[in-house]
Parts: C-alpha cells; sequence; structure tokens
C-alpha cells in the first residue's frame, strides 16, 4: 500500500534545527511530529505533518547505552497530544535524526524500541495514523501504521514542500 | 459565526445532521439530507450552506445535486468545489438583515416554491 | 546518451537532474498555456506528470495550442493525447497519469504532486484549485492571459506562485470577490476569448522557470511567493503593483486548520 508523507519546507528546518541542537546528555534529540491522513488513489494514503514538538530537555533520560532515551512524561505529553487532536485525526510520530547523508533507516535500538511505543498512541488516537520518521542530512523515510493496523508501512517517501523542494523517495528495493 | 444552541435546533428540523466546515476563512453549514419542498426531484439531497458574501451574492445554497421544480431555475454554478466534493447552485438572491440559519435556509428554499 | 542530454543544464546544480526526474507535477489544463508548460517540462527532464483536460482539439484552438495538427481536429484529438505524445516523444521511461475529466472529478492522484500548474480559464477554478494545494500541500503556479478592450487591445497576464505556508493569491491581490462576483454574474455568456501563442509561451516558461528555480535552487532566490505581471503591449514582465503595495505580513486566508481533509464539526 503506498504511503506518501508531506511536510512544509518551514517545518522540515524547524525540525532539523531542534533535532542539530546538543543536548546535556542525550546523543540524540527526539521530538514529535503530528500529522493528518488523507485518501489517495485506491489504498494508498497520504499523511501531512502539520506541526512539531520538541522533547524538552528534563523529559530525557540519562542512558548512555542508547542515543536518546525520553521519560515517561514526554509519552504522557504525547498521549495527551493524541487525544486533543483526534477530532482532526491527527496522528503522533517520533522524529529523531540520524546524522550521515543519504537514505536512512531504523538502527538496532531504533528497531527495538520506537514500535513498541505505537499501541499506545493507537488506543488514543484510533482513527489516525501514527509512526516514526527519522531524517538524515539530507534525506528522511518514514514508517506509517495506518488506523487500526498493527502492521506497519514503510513510506515511499517524504517530500519537503519548500524552496527547494526535496523529495525523499524510498529506493526501490531489489 | 458562532450559532446558539436554538438555532441549530432549529435548522436541524430540515435535514438529518448539521454540521460546521470551514474553508478559506469561511464557515459553511453542512445540512445532510436536507428535505426539500414538495414538487422537487430528489426530494432530498446533501446541501451547503454559506451565511456570508460570496461568488457576488450575499449568502448562498449550494446543493449535491441539480433538482428540478416547479419553476425553471438558472443554475450558474454547475461545479463548485468546497470541501473537498462538487455543488452547484441556482441563481436566487437573499439578503436577510441578521437572519438565523434556518431563516436563511427557508428563504433560499423559497426559491423552488416562489416564481420570483 | 542521456548524460549528453543534459549537460547544458549543468548550470542548475550537480543534482538537478535527480530532482528533477524525482519531482511530480500536476497540470491543470492542456490548452495554450498548459501544452507550452508540457513540451517544456518533457524537454527538461520530468519524469512524473499528473494531467488533466477534458477537451478535444478545435480549429480555433491551432493558433495556439503547442503540439496541435491540422489533422487533429477533424479526428477530434483529446488535448490529453497531445501532451501525452509530447511527453512520451521526449521522456519515453515517464509515467503518466492522464485523466480526460476536470480535475474536480478526479482529485486523489493530484494530491501526489509536489507542484502543481494551474493553466484554466476562470478565477473560481484558480480558488478552487489553490485550495486544493493548500490542503494537501503542493506549490500551486498559475498562469492565465487575457485581451482587453477591441479598439485598443491590451495584452495581459500573470504567473503566480502560491506556496503552503506563504502568501495566497488573494493576499496577492489577484483574486478578489468583486472579480468572482462579475465571472459568476458573466456565466453562459463569456464566449470565446482573444488568445494568442506567444504571451502564451512567454507566461508558460516564466512559469516553468520559476518550477525549475523551486527545485533546484540555482538562482539562491528562496521564493515563498510571487507575482509576476505581463504586458503585452510593452513586452514586459514585472512584480506586480499589487504584491508591491502589500504590506508584509503572513497569509490571511490559509491557516494550519485547512491542511488536509475538511474537518466537519458536527453542531
Amino acid at each position: 500500500m503506498r504511503t506518501i508523507i508531506k511536510l512544509t519546507g518551514d517545518l522540515h528546518t524547524l525540525i532539523m534545527r531542534d533535532l542539530a541542537r546538543p543536548h546535556p546528555f542525550a546523543a540524540e534529540r527526539v521530538g514529535f511530529a503530528f500529522g493528518r491522513t488523507c485518501a489517495l488513489r485506491g489504498s494508498a494514503r497520504l499523511i501531512l505533518l502539520t506541526n512539531y514538538h520538541p522533547v524538552p530537555d528534563e523529559q530525557y533520560i540519562d542512558d548512555p547505552a542508547v542515543g536518546a532515551r525520553i521519560g515517561p512524561d514526554a509519552l504522557t505529553w504525547g498521549m495527551q497530544a493524541v487525544y486533543h487532536g483526534r477530532l482532526l485525526r491527527e496522528g503522533i510520530f517520533h522524529v529523531h535524526l540520524h546524522g550521515h547523508r543519504g537514505e536512512t533507516g531504523m538502527s538496532g535500538v531504533d528497531r527495538r524500541e520506537i514500535p513498541a511505543l505505537i499501541p499506545g498512541f493507537q488506543s488514543v488516537g484510533r482513527e489516525a495514523a501514527h509512526g516514526i520518521i527519522i531524517l538524515s542530512l539530507n534525506h528522511g523515510s518514514g514508517w506509517v501504521w495506518l488506523p487500526g493496523s498493527a502492521e506497519c508501512m514503510h513510506a515511499d517517501g517524504i517530500s519537503v514542500i519548500g524552496a527547494p523542494v526535496q523529495v525523499f523517495n524510498r529506493k526501490a528495493r531489489p | 459565526m458562532a450559532y446558539s444552541q436554538e438555532q441549530i435546533d432549529e435548522i436541524k428540523r430540515y435535514c438529518e445532521k448539521v454540521s460546521a466546515l470551514s474553508e478559506g476563512g469561511i464557515t459553511f453549514l453542512l445540512l445532510e439530507k436536507l428535505r426539500l419542498p414538495a414538487g422537487c426531484e430528489p426530494s432530498v439531497c446533501d446541501a451547503l450552506l454559506c451565511p456570508v458574501s460570496r461568488d457576488g451574492y450575499p449568502s448562498r445554497l449550494y446543493l449535491s445535486v441539480q433538482v428540478s421544480s416547479r419553476y425553471s431555475r438558472n443554475w450558474n454554478m454547475t461545479n463548485a468545489r468546497i470541501g473537498e466534493r462538487n455543488w452547484v447552485a441556482f441563481s436566487w438572491r437573499v439578503d436577510i438583515p441578521n437572519p438565523s440559519p434556518a431563516q436563511l435556509l427557508i428563504a433560499h428554499l423559497m426559491g423552488f416554491t416562489k416564481e420570483k | 546518451m542521456r548524460a549528453d542530454r543534459y549537460s547544458r543544464q549543468s548550470f542548475l546544480g550537480s543534482d538537478a537532474e535527480e530532482r528533477i526526474s524525482n519531482c511530480t507535477v500536476g497540470i491543470v489544463g492542456l490548452g495554450g498555456g498548459g501544452s507550452h508548460i508540457v513540451q517544456q517540462l518533457a524537454h527538461i527532464g520530468f519524469q512524473h506528470y499528473v494531467i488533466y483536460d477534458d477537451d478535444r482539439v478545435e480549429e480555433s484552438n491551432l493558433n495556439r495550442l503547442v503540439g496541435a495538427r491540422s489533422v487533429d481536429v477533424p479526428a477530434g484529438t483529446p488535448k490529453l493525447h497531445l501532451a501525452k505524445m509530447m511527453i512520451f516523444g521526449l521522456q519515453p521511461g515517464a509515467e503518466v497519469k492522464a485523466f480526460g475529466c476536470r480535475w474536480q472529478e478526479d482529485p486523489e492522484p493530484l494530491r501526489e504532486c509536489q507542484i502543481v500548474f494551474g493553466c484554466v480559464d476562470s478565477y473560481k477554478g484558480r480558488e478552487e484549485l489553490e485550495v486544493a494545494c493548500r490542503r494537501y500541500l503542493m506549490h500551486y503556479i498559475d498562469i492565465g492571459m487575457d485581451v482587453h478592450g477591441k479598439e485598443n487591445p491590451v495584452i495581459g497576464g500573470q504567473v503566480i506562485l502560491s506556496s503552503p505556508g506563504g502568501l495566497c493569491i488573494r493576499c496577492m491581490g489577484f483574486l478578489t470577490d468583486e472579480k468572482l462576483a462579475q465571472e459568476a454574474a458573466r456565466y453562459g455568456t463569456a464566449g470565446g476569448r482573444p488568445q494568442v501563442i506567444w504571451p502564451n509561451g512567454v507566461l508558460a516558461s516564466t512559469a516553468v522557470g520559476l518550477a525549475v528555480n523551486l527545485l533546484t535552487g540555482w538562482t539562491r532566490r528562496a521564493l515563498t511567493h510571487a507575482y509576476l505581471s505581463y504586458d503585452g503591449n510593452e513586452a514586459t514582465v514585472k512584480e506586480s503593483i499589487t504584491l508591491k503595495n502589500r504590506s508584509a505580513g503572513s497569509c490571511a486566508h490559509f491557516t494550519e486548520t485547512d491542511v488536509g481533509d475538511p474537518v466537519l464539526v458536527a453542531l
């Protein structure tokens, strides 16, 4: 099922600037983006990211074993935001940055820990899509759980509608 | 534009469901399964009530389908896209000072029952 | 061969070819303006198209419809077909989603675009396209021309860039309630408007230039909006006076709530 993510250039810049800021002890930063799901042709879906919330410094947990670990306050905030956004069917996307160029994927830690957050978000925002977005310095990848689905869709692309336009297409797998 | 519960209940008598839809700075009222006056074919359709000036009219009632009635009308809006749906409207000018939504609706529906 | 084809465009940047080929463009209206745009996009190297037009070639189109031939008139060739021939003749591997209808009748495919060219002939049509582009996050580039006056004809036209988060065509002073009302009052009486090829060419080329800049950033000018006014008598394209006179600020007509599918609030 084709899934595309779009956001404005201003939002992308805001996210990149936030994620690039140093943290007192975490090696990486995390934020939450919010997106609305729309229909494309057939069963394809379009996710439109509309805003971004950086996780405050004090809501991280000092864990040298991982790049960043966010604490229960951050997750509680995220769940509340999903609840408040349910009229708009707005879902939540865990966002972080891998500091390399080119297409990016989930690290072993990402794969182990981030998808575990999704069922909680789905329980609060049942009609919204939720997911994960990992940006690199010049690319980005997304993973989307459509409403009611336990299955994760690897997004076909992320488009940054700014100046310049940036299109991060998922490279075709052999 | 905020409506009182009384005003909402009043307009609800004419249709199955009333919702607010905002687009381009205008708040429309979506009237689902609006019951049209006798003699209209079809007798029920969805409608979008625009209570403010738009397209050269002080207010307008858009319909989901073209409706035939006793009087032939000039359907001068055959392809309006609002709220990701397509609408039609005929030329009928309604200009009432401070109408309630129901009063506005009734005045527009007279376009099906009054010659002019 | 591919390297040779775009060698003269290298000033657009080392990654320009990839940026251009990754972009999905929408073109709504394949008449005098849209046919020029399709031709140019195909030459430049665009690979993904979503195109709409429900019309067929007529005799009166032949003075300006790029790609049309005399035989297309008796054949009743759809304008959509001309556009596809143009694209595939230059880009045989292109992906073209073509719709022989009004875009409003099949709107979902347009939402995949990053840039949409509006080559429609009504203010209402422009307004509706812009709403869709704001809802589904697409740059909207509008072109149009007109000829005023019989005794002393004046050719005018516009190229407008309306981007999500930036000034809209109302903010820039092009679209007004008065124009929409006048157009509504003229419904059914418009008839064939004067149209000639060279203003279409100027406007289409300017519009394509805006799009290429949006993709490649080659001018180093990041535009959030543009309203270029064409004076066909003076042969100039300049920033519109209404935009120049506008005080700075953000868009007054589209907000964050206008993004995505419409939200119905039950009353």
